[in-house]
């Protein structure tokens, strides 16, 4: 009796197998690396669209405005900031959930005209967002505090001011007065909760590490500093440093053009020397030092004839 | 006998093997294409919207808002000063996301001179930003080009209409 082995396949068919494992394993692995580029898609168009949207956050005369942006999809929103160049630049970066597995995308959408402050990474659904102008003397740009509606922040014991500002703006994760177990607690003149304001010496505490701000209207980098992770708010600081810088370049250019008109001609020495000290910032405990230049600058401009701001 | 027609077999077999990959890198890049196009017309499409957004805001962004410059605040006021300025800074050329950004100034009507240092403010068109590249249509509004002048006794403010014109680069190509 002739023996026989277990399994009999000829050269054709075993050829065929293997043939086919190869085609169908590439399939596979060419279906997931599409759906990676079709997800990484998705993220930098979502990541372009937010920055789009925030182009009717600039403000004219209003002192603060704010909005909301829904995503489908879980999102974690991660703040880059760069402070190289002539204007640094603001990248947003999006991870999506998917199918509960995040899904981390290396595209950086970048924005030399936006100013984002907010931790380093903001998680949710719904965004909130609110802007207010930073003036310094003049107008450098508009702020924009992002925060998750997941996170609600209380301001306790706040000036009147921030707490009419605050109820105004009717932000529903930003709380006056009545603070839940859960809220970031933010104190005025009290050294005791999670983010501690103090306007004597024009610092925010947070997270063991302080920060400073100024400004004309010092609510500005205040919440900045407060809705912000340190190294964003320096880097951010810095770059908003860098427009002054440009922006004085251009009023003093201005202050020639009017001279000739018969304007005075008494700003130009203290606006070059405000953006030398712009550009020459380290970090925000510098902004007490350039605020006082900024002060005379703008005492030069209310004693002109012609206003150049 | 029985060989050839075994090798016969393996080349049926290898020809239907590359027939059917290359029916998959057909449909392969078939995907791939309608893929790209898509997101060539996303990216213009979002192109689009930003110059659509931005031409209603860019008038009060610090470098071309009159500020309280020329009285009262105003929306949608530029300062032809700072205007004339900036045209000359190439720091600005990547600063708004577009590929043009002009003022045409349309009371009265100076024609197509464009603007420099030799006929400021006698002149008609302000090539903030140029990149010469190919653009989708303009979005524009209207806006208020401030001023100020002299007529050797009094230094007044005289503001201008103009058409303030932006265009995004067109991807598509």
């Amino acid at each position: 009796m002739e023996k026989k082995g277990a399994l009999e396949i000829s050269f054709g068919w075993l050829f065929a197998i293997i043939a086919g494992i190869v085609i169908i394993f590439l399939a596979i692995y060419l279906s997931s690396k599409l759906i990676n580029v079709q997800q990484t898609t998705i993220s930098a168009e979502t990541g372009q669209q937010i920055g789009i949207l925030l182009d009717p956050l600039e403000t004219s005369f209003e002192s603060a405005q704010t909005t909301s942006i829904t995503i489908p999809t879980e999102t974690r929103i991660n703040n880059i900031c760069d402070p190289s160049g002539t204007f640094g630049e603001q990248y947003i970066q999006l991870d999506q959930e998917s199918f509960n597995k995040w899904i981390k995308t290396n595209i950086n959408v970048g924005f030399l005209n936006k100013y984002l402050f907010s931790e380093r990474q903001v998680q949710g659904k719904k965004f909130y967002i609110f802007s207010k102008p930073f003036n310094f003397p003049f107008k450098i740009a508009d702020l924009m505090y992002i925060t998750s509606s997941d996170v609600r922040y209380c301001f306790f014991n706040s000036p009147d001011e921030i707490t009419t500002e605050i109820s105004q703006l009717n932000q529903s994760n930003l709380i006056v007065g009545n603070c839940s177990v859960g809220d970031i607690k933010i104190c005025f003149g009290d050294s005791t909760c999670d983010i501690n304001v103090d306007f004597n010496s024009n610092s925010v505490d947070k997270n063991g590490t302080s920060v400073y701000f100024g400004g004309a209207d010092e609510s500005a980098l205040m919440y900045a500093a407060i809705f912000s992770d340190k190294n964003v708010y320096e880097c951010q600081v810095k770059r908003l440093m860098s427009r002054l810088n440009e922006i004085s370049s251009l009023y003093v250019d201005k202050e020639l053009l009017t001279e000739k008109k018969g304007c005075d001609n008494n700003a130009g020495a203290d606006l070059s020397e405000l953006s030398s000290l712009a550009r020459e910032l380290n970090n925000s405990g510098d902004l007490e030092i350039v605020k006082m230049k900024a002060d005379v600058v703008d005492g030069d401009n209310n004693a002109r004839m012609c206003l150049l701001w | 006998m029985v060989s050839k027609i075994g090798q016969l077999k393996i080349q049926e077999m290898i020809f239907m093997i590359v027939a059917v990959a290359l029916l998959f890198v057909l449909v392969g890049i078939f995907f791939l294409s309608i893929n790209l196009s898509n997101v060539k017309q996303t990216a213009t499409s979002l192109a689009e919207q930003n110059s659509i957004l931005l031409v209603s805001k860019v008038a009060n962004s610090p470098e071309l808002s009159c500020g309280n410059a020329f009285g009262t605040s105003r929306t949608n006021c530029i300062d032809f000063d700072k205007l004339i300025s900036l045209s000359k800074k190439t720091e600005y050329s990547d600063f708004w996301g577009v590929a043009k950004i002009e003022v045409r100034k349309i009371l009265p009507d100076e024609g197509d001179k464009i603007c420099d240092d030799s006929n400021y403010p006698n002149c008609g068109i302000v090539n903030v930003l140029d990149k010469n590249v190919k653009i989708l249509p303009y979005s524009s509004n209207f806006v208020s080009l401030c001023r100020k002048e002299t007529d050797g006794k009094i230094i007044y403010n005289k503001c201008e209409l103009a058409v303030l014109l932006i265009a995004s680069e067109d991807k598509t190509q």
